[in-house]
């Protein structure tokens, strides 16, 4: 035992915080516990001395096994929602300091659903990050090709840095000039004087070009000024986190996890980056399976009781959004493209009078009042309410047993829309489970059109409490044909936190009709290829460690949305800028249809992107031996399938070995987990003990 | 109820439901694949473009949209393409037709459509059509065309695909009479690229479903728009709402009227246009489907926001247009203007409709006017020439889509809120707008005192100062200066816009302003071009619909601004305060609006404050005139509430039948069921009084506002815009509950 070595991954989600052990020799433990949102670290050492108790030490034990500790977090999603960041004062162009307060209109309706925008006389802005009587502007204007055309009169940057900083007392300091994605000297000019005057330790400071050298001044003037009023607090937490460990025998490296599916140092971490990254660990523990299982295209599905998020991870990539909006703010950040719709365990049904339509969603019962069957107050019915009708949920078996279901108070909610329809509660549960289970279907194709794949070309991997209840349902709708349910779901994300390496993303616009001169794109590659070179060096990683991929975001000439072609080549000559435009054409044939597209109209660059990929050891799961003994069912119950209750076995997961076989329709069910085998498909145990659906 | 509905009404509610999110995001789909394919800003960013579904016989089942005008009028060019086309050369599995008569369906000849029937079994079942905006036709550049001729393509339905065959002879005949060809060909590719995702996957719903089921399906789809949206009339109370806007043509002198007398009865809305002006020579007029298009954009807004989007919806609404007016014109008028000429119908439909939602207590869906201008005229936003590069300049800037949004009852309008047509729309980045138009922006901001004043402000609109900045060629449409405010409204006491920004372009010394800019400076507002001798305003002589414009020029322009809500007097004096630090208002219009003094440091001074307001509206009163004849008599009205159907005044019922009562006061406004107006007091204010700059043009305002005053307290009731050398009934009877 003291010779062995540990990965731990954190990952600290809205309810628990979830984290995962792994041996060097590729044994997996997990453990949970409640997320402690006024200090998340007490979740998180809560949660490790339970890791610590299954292996039979204690914390500073296992903290001396410990190699790596990689850790996505939500304090900055915590810190954005409650609206509970830092004073923020903001330089900008003169003339543009309404810039964050017009929010190119689109402000009103970003990050709202569809069924949101329709209500438009309702419909405001958010409460900006910045007051406006924080905002200053400097006189200075360069143009898109970062020409000078205004000189930066200092001056007025004296008068602004005296101002926020030394009169109104500003927390943190946002600097986004008109085209410094072009040009950023004017930028670098005043962050010059404001480092002088305020070194980095006293006063934290953001220039938008360091943050991303892309066009469109309102999505980068965003990623400012949340980095702006996350990043005092999210470097506060890290920092304090990472004191706690060291104080209790922590001597291996601290690394963080980002929205861009990769870890960072804590000293190169930027706060903004740390948005979304429990998705994406999600996201990267299916690209690691992917891996150990030889699937080329995988989508995954986590549903929770509010939200059900989607991702495609396809041919060795993932996606990663275009503008993603986080609470209403869009960003330019290389951010998992995971996107999260409202459909989950508490989806609430209701039955609208005048047309007599069952609609499923959008409302939420959430966490309060919560399904009826919690007994907490919800009276009107939910997807969980229908589950359990259906027999699918056991009410004394939900978390464990640690939250015990009342199946009387589900049954009367769903006479509430049982009745007007003239059908009974069971009936009217099946139909709640039906259409859910079709709106998800629909939801996840239209996420998937969207990203140019057809879903029955993938493998599903459910995740999510709620998810593997429902996942048969939705992947036969969308001509799936084999599902993964994971022993580690209930902590994938953590899971995937700590098989994730170091990476990091830089990427810039620049907008030439192909062919070019090679030299107008080789000058800007080697200029983020230089950046990121240094900041892998900070990372600890020697020049000859490092992965770099490069990417070109090609389009036809005046379309706004590019397609990324990955480069197979690390610089151009004049031969692969023709080659380029074939590149482009052939993916985008792929991606649209034969003759969507036409390379005769002009075909250019919108932007490059260099990833930089530091490895990190990875743990290798190592098979478990195959059962010698058929399954045993622990139980049967009945359940509500294909319009009659039919007796069904129930099977305790932590019991199955690899090879067992289980005909449906089945339950299998675990503490935090419980999968539907409907009649029809069959499930088996893999090698490493994961839960494969196959779908007839 | 007809046999075909009740088998509709009788479908299995869980398959139906199953069904109908399914055809959702079939036409989703669709809708991203055209997106996806399109070579256009405003189709990608701007969201304007629509993917629906019909019946056999060309009734709307649903819609996809982002543009909220395609998505009401395209039933009309498939009923026309049958009835013209139908038997030669017939239509077949596998066709498309290209199709943008805005005298069938559209607003212009810009709005293009490409249309495909399904077929099942060899038999028609469904059409499923893309439409979206190309803002490239050929033909005149904006602003010259007197003809519809001048437009560009007109296409009455061509194939474009036949047979599943895309015909190459056809795309290039039509792309190769624009000036940008390429960029036409692919806006046409995206069309056909959503047709055939929407059209492959109503397939597979056919085969899922069965063919009977997705046919009454259909149809429950838009039944159940109609049960919906007269579920919603009939909580509504009735009666007669009328308004009146104003808009500005482009070789006519005065301004053109719009006027919408909307009445609804039990679960049915009337609309009669009966007094707006007649059709223009120029392309400021709107063919009748342009305008049924937009009476049903803005009841989608207002009215049946959560209604899905079916034929169903207008089931119960009848309109009425006079032919040959600005709003039925008569062929082959032009009518590329015919978006902004519905902008304006819009605002008249919002106002009545804003007004009974507030008779009606649903004051969470009260707004003011959205798309109010202080005036109209001068450089528009449809540009023409070439780039640095060399590369045509894309005509449309849509700076506009950033307009702010109108009071309402319990908060201001949304600043900067977007547009009334794409409720989920964006304007541009600046930093983008730059790498595509030969433009370099000095500011934009929101328009100083653009919004109108009220108890709640409008939201304020963008303006915008520009340099002129690497093109030789490039001009702008042009037209004369209205003198009036356009296409806004305030309510109940509330202003239609404020009375700031300047729409003008100025011609400038190049050396010098280069000179300038290189020693640091450079102008933010239309004030300091002018006073900071950057330029002086160019008016060309009249007749001229285009203007070159000169690299180094500047020009200034300025987005709508949202109307305010009540009597402006009546506004929170620290929301004042808040609003001047912004940069919403000026002092100027603090006092003179909103009675509001600051103190050096910009904070109200409360007492100074109720001493000014007071003394406001003494003068009103002083400055008022009685509107009828014999002047109101002061008595007091007593009785219990029955309606409130305005936000100063109530009706209250008593031995004297029925009587308008002012909240504040107690004072008698008369019977209620006459003009509420004609026992107010008037003051007639001219523009030139309460505007902070003059015309760029130097032309006198052709409008006032007439402010309704309640005689006992001098609170303001309503703030009409009139147009003396338009004429018309002077005093609108706006408000007629029926009783």
């Amino acid at each position: 035992m003291a010779q062995e070595q540990f990965t731990i991954g954190i990952d600290i989600g809205g309810t628990f915080t979830d984290i995962v052990l792994v041996s060097a020799a590729g044994t997996v433990h997990m453990s949970k516990a409640a997320t402690t949102p006024a200090d998340p670290s007490e979740g998180v050492f809560d949660a490790l001395e339970r890791g610590a108790r299954q292996l039979h030490t204690d914390l500073r034990g296992l903290l001396g096994m410990t190699v790596r500790i990689t850790h996505g977090s939500t304090v900055a999603t915590n810190a954005l929602l409650t609206r509970s960041g830092a004073r923020v004062g903001l330089i900008t162009t003169r003339g543009f300091e309404d810039t964050p307060f017009i929010m190119r209109a689109i402000g009103r309706v970003d990050g709202l659903s569809e069924e949101e925008v329709r209500h438009v006389a309702w419909l405001t802005k958010p409460e900006p990050l910045v007051r406006r009587s924080l905002v200053r502007g400097v006189t200075e204007r360069i143009d898109v090709r970062g020409e000078i055309v205004v000189p930066l009169q200092m001056a007025d940057v004296e008068r602004a840095i005296v101002e926020l900083i030394d009169e109104h007392h500003v927390e943190a300091l946002g600097v986004c000039l008109l085209n410094a994605w072009a040009n950023p000297v004017h930028e670098e000019h005043i962050r010059k004087v404001v480092e002088a005057r305020h070194p980095a330790d006293r006063l934290y400071s953001v220039y938008s070009h360091r943050l991303a050298r892309v066009a469109g001044e309102y999505a980068r003037m965003n990623t400012v000024l949340v980095d702006c009023f996350v990043g005092p607090r999210v470097h506060t937490y890290l920092r304090r986190l990472e004191t706690e460990l060291r104080r209790r025998g922590f001597e291996g490296r601290f690394l963080i996890m980002q929205g861009n599916g990769g870890l960072t140092t804590r000293e190169l971490c930027t706060p903004v980056a740390t948005l979304q990254s429990g998705p994406a660990g999600g996201m990267l523990a299916a690209a690691y399976m992917a891996g150990v299982l030889g699937h080329r295209r995988v989508l995954t599905t986590d549903m929770g009781g509010t939200s059900f998020d989607v991702g495609v991870y396809a041919d060795g990539y993932w996606q990663y959004a275009e503008e993603p909006v986080f609470n209403r703010f869009r960003i330019l950040q290389p951010t998992m493209d995971v996107e999260s719709v409202g459909a989950g365990g508490g989806t609430i049904a209701r039955v609208n009078p005048e047309v007599g339509r069952l609609q499923v969603g959008p409302e939420s019962a959430g966490a309060d009042p919560a399904p009826a069957c919690y007994g907490r107050g919800g009276t009107e019915p939910t997807v969980t309410d229908a589950d359990v009708a259906l027999g699918i949920i056991d009410p004394n078996y939900f978390l464990g047993g640690a939250q015990r279901l009342d199946h009387e108070r589900a049954t009367a909610a769903l006479q509430r829309v049982a009745v007007p329809l003239g059908m009974g509660p069971v009936e009217a549960a099946d139909g709640i489970h039906r259409i859910i289970n079709a709106k998800m279907a629909d939801l996840i194709r239209r996420q998937m059109i969207r990203s140019g794949y057809l879903p029955e070309e993938f493998v599903l991997y459910a995740f999510g409490g709620a998810g593997p209840v429902h996942a048969a349902g939705f992947a036969r709708d969308l001509g799936i044909k084999m599902i993964y349910v994971f022993p580690s779901s209930p902590v994938f994300s953590a899971f995937g936190i700590a098989a994730a390496d170091v990476r990091h993303t830089r990427m810039m616009t620049c907008r030439y009709p192909l062919p070019v001169d090679p030299a107008r794109l080789n000058e800007p590659l080697a200029a983020l290829e230089d950046e990121l070179s240094d900041v892998m060096k900070r990372e600890g990683f020697a020049p000859g460690d490092v992965v770099l991929r490069r990417f070109a975001s090609v389009r036809f000439r005046r379309q706004a949305v590019g397609v990324d072609v990955e480069l197979p080549w690390a610089r151009f000559d004049s031969r692969t800028v023709h080659d380029l435009i074939a590149l482009f054409g052939r993916k985008y044939e792929e991606l649209y249809g034969t003759g969507a597209g036409n390379v005769e109209v002009g075909v250019e660059v919108g932007a490059l992107r260099v990833d930089a990929i530091g490895p990190v050891p990875k743990p290798t799961l190592r098979p478990r031996p195959p059962a010698a003994e058929p399954p045993a069912a622990k139980g049967r119950r009945a359940l509500y399938l294909e319009g009659r209750f039919e007796e069904a076995p129930v099977f305790e997961w932590t019991h199955l070995h690899p090879g067992h076989r289980i005909g449906g329709p089945a339950v299998v069910e675990s503490e935090f987990t419980t999968v539907l085998v409907p009649p029809g498909a069959a499930g088996a145990l893999d090698e490493h003990g994961n839960l494969v659906l196959q779908l007839m | 109820m007809s046999a075909v509905s009740i088998a509709a009404q009788t479908l299995d509610p869980v398959r139906y439901e199953i069904f109908a999110h399914r055809l959702w995001v079939v036409g989703e789909e669709g809708r991203i694949a055209l997106q996806r394919v399109s070579a256009s800003p405003i189709v990608v960013q701007g969201g304007e473009c629509m993917q629906s579904f019909y019946t056999p016989d060309g009734r709307m089942t649903l819609a996809c949209s982002g543009h909220l005008r395609f998505a009401a009028a395209t039933s009309d060019a498939i009923r026309k393409i049958v009835e013209w086309f139908g038997e030669s050369p017939g239509f077949q599995d596998g066709d498309q037709i290209f199709f943008n008569d805005p005298f069938v369906a559209g607003s212009h000849t810009y709005d293009q459509m490409v249309i495909k029937p399904i077929f099942y079994d060899g038999r028609l079942v469904a059409w499923t059509a893309s439409s979206s905006h190309t803002a490239d036709t050929g033909g005149v550049l904006r602003g010259a065309a007197t003809e519809i001729y001048h437009e560009g393509i007109r296409i009455l339905g061509l194939k474009v695909v036949e047979g599943g065959v895309f015909r190459n002879d056809v795309c290039k005949t039509i792309v190769e009479q624009c000036r940008d060809p390429h960029y036409v060909e692919l806006d046409l590719r995206s069309r056909i690229a959503g047709n055939n995702v929407s059209a492959r996957r109503f397939l597979e719903l056919l085969e899922r479903f069965g063919p009977e089921f997705v046919e009454a399906a259909c149809l429950k789809m838009i039944d159940d728009s109609a049960r919906l949206a007269r579920s919603k009339l009939r909580s509504l109370p009735d009666g007669t709402w009328t308004s009146r806007m104003y808009g500005m043509g482009i070789r006519s002198a005065t301004p053109y009227e719009i006027v919408c007398r909307m009445t609804k009865r039990a679960d049915e809305l009337h609309f009669d246009l009966t007094g707006t002006s007649p059709q223009l020579s120029d392309d400021q007029n709107s063919t009748l489907p342009s305008s049924l298009a937009h009476i049903a954009l803005a009841l989608t807004n207002m009215l049946f926001w959560d209604v899905p989007w079916s034929d169903g919806k207008m089931e119960p609404v009848r309109v009425n247009i006079p032919e040959g007016t600005i709003l039925n014109c008569r062929f082959p008028a032009a009518c590329g203007g015919a978006p902004r000429v519905g902008q304006i119908l819009v605002s008249a439909v919002f106002e009545c409709v804003a007004k009974m939602l507030y008779a009606g207590g649903r004051h969470e869906d009260v707004n003011a006017g959205w798309q109010g201008l202080w005036y109209e005229g001068g450089p528009g936003f449809f540009y023409g020439g070439h780039t640095r590069d060399g590369i045509p300049v894309p005509q449309g800037l849509y700076d506009i889509h950033g307009g702010g949004f109108g009071a309402n009852p319990l908060r201001d309008g949304v600043d900067s809120g977007g547009h009334a047509n794409i409720p989920a729309g964006g304007i541009s980045d600046v930093e983008i707008i730059e790498l595509q138009y030969p433009l370099l922006y000095f500011t934009r901001s929101h328009t100083p005192n653009g919004p109108g004043y009220g108890t709640y402000r409008g939201g304020a609109g963008t303006h915008r100062v520009c340099l002129v900045y690497g093109s030789k060629d490039l001009s702008v449409n042009y037209r004369p200066y209205s003198g009036i405010p356009t296409g806004g409204f305030g309510l109940f006491g509330g202003y239609p816009v404020g009375g700031g920004g300047v729409r003008a372009a100025y011609r400038t010394d190049p050396g010098k302003i280069r000179a300038r800019l290189a020693g640091g400076a450079y102008p933010t507002s239309p004030r300091e071009v002018l006073d900071g001798g950057w330029g002086e305003v160019l008016h060309p002589p009249s007749g001229r619909n285009r203007l070159p414009l000169e690299e180094w020029w500047i020009l200034s322009d300025f987005a709508q601004s949202g109307g305010g809500f009540g009597d402006p007097l009546e506004r929170d004096p620290n929301a004042v305060a808040r609003d001047v630090q912004n940069g919403i208002y000026t002092r100027w219009a603090a006092e003179t609006f909103f009675g509001v003094v600051l103190d050096t440091r910009g904070e109200a001074e409360h007492q100074k404050t109720e001493a000014r307001r007071r003394a406001g509206r003494e003068e009103r009163l002083r400055a008022a005139r009685p509107v009828a004849e014999t002047p109101p008599r002061a008595d007091f009205a007593e009785g219990e509430v029955l309606h409130v159907p305005h936000a100063a005044l109530e009706v209250v019922g008593g031995s004297a039948g029925a009587v308008w009562r002012c909240k504040r006061c107690r004072r008698s406004l008369g019977d209620a069921r006459e003009n509420y107006k004609h026992r107010a007091l008037r003051r007639v204010e001219r523009l030139d009084e309460v505007s902070e700059f003059p015309l760029p043009s130097k032309e006198p305002f052709s409008g006032e506002y007439h402010e309704y005053l309640c005689p006992g307290c001098g609170t303001l009731l309503q703030v009409d815009v009139y147009c003396p050398p338009v004429g018309g009934e002077s005093v609108l009877w706006d408000i007629a509950l029926k009783f």
